[in-house]
């Protein structure tokens, strides 16, 4: 598997590890009223999609970046890699 | 206090090795620092970088020979290595005192190990065991990246037509170096 790193160009997967669901990006706010539930949804909760998944790559063995890499679960084929940064920074993230 | 002083033991000082057309060796006196940039304020550390080196940071995935003959490789969007020849163990103050603290550098000379290969075949040689594209329409000259060999991270430089700089961690040195020698009698 080939993953087309935004800024390095296509790389070999092995230079990756896979962390799991892009939405772990959103952490809840741990003052809300609600946090302990929210945080036990955000750590336990996951969609098991069979189809296009949005997922959390880190460029271990290059330059130490997060992507965003919505990947097909049952094809293997990636179709978007983003940077995690810009992704959480549209997101409304400062850094 | 006794008095007493630190000799520097490369692992691979003094390497060179010719096996037919390719010669791979050791460059001796490699010093390498790092340079991050700080989280908003790139700009100025970039200004500084250029009026140092007299050329600009390239971007992430190339690198730069300075007039002097640094060569200045950006890693990713926020890191870069300077790779110089410095033969004295003050490599990170010497890049340090012209950024004028700008940036965020880190001496990493002792803590990699260096191999350049050259020759007609070089590129045979290293397809066998590094995952990128090393075409030479793929990979230009001055082109960098950083991969795996034979499960070992490694810094890789397009420093020439048929010559490339191949940087790995200076623990496992002599099996880095074993992966590339083996590479190359696989394929003459």
């Amino acid at each position: 598997m080939i993953i087309n790193h935004p800024l390095l160009g296509p790389r070999d997967a092995a230079e990756f590890i896979y962390l799991g669901d892009a939405a772990l990006i959103d952490r809840p706010d741990w003052q809300a009223e609600d946090a302990m539930q929210q945080f036990h949804d955000y750590a336990y909760l996951r969609d098991n999609p069979a189809g296009p998944h949005r997922e959390l790559w880190y460029h271990e063995q290059g330059d130490r970046s997060w992507l965003v890499v919505t990947r097909d679960t049952t094809t293997h084929e990636i179709t978007d890699v983003q940077m995690a940064r810009d992704v959480a920074r549209s997101r409304g993230r400062d850094k | 206090m006794p008095d007493y002083t630190l000799i520097s033991t490369p692992p691979l000082a003094g390497y060179d090795k010719i096996f037919g057309t390719t010669r791979l060796h050791a460059p001796a006196d490699l010093a390498i620092v790092s340079i991050a940039l700080p989280l908003g304020a790139e700009d100025a550390a970039l200004k500084a970088v250029k009026s140092a080196y007299g050329a600009a940071l390239p971007e992430p995935g190339r690198s730069t020979l300075t007039k002097e003959g640094a060569r200045l490789v950006r890693l990713g969007s926020d890191q870069a290595f300077v790779i110089f020849t410095h033969a004295t163990p003050d490599a990170e103050r010497a890049v340090a005192t012209r950024l004028k603290g700008t940036a965020y550098t880190t001496d990493q000379t002792d803590v990699w190990t260096g191999l350049e290969i050259t020759g007609p075949d070089s590129r045979t040689v290293l397809e066998r065991i590094c995952p990128v594209d090393l075409h030479r329409d793929a990979f230009a000259e001055g082109d960098a990246a950083r991969t795996v060999m034979e499960h070992l991270g490694a810094l890789i430089v397009r420093t020439g037509e048929d010559t490339f700089l191949l940087l790995s961690a200076s623990s496992s040195a002599n099996s880095f170096l074993h992966a590339v020698e083996t590479s190359i009698r696989n394929t003459s």
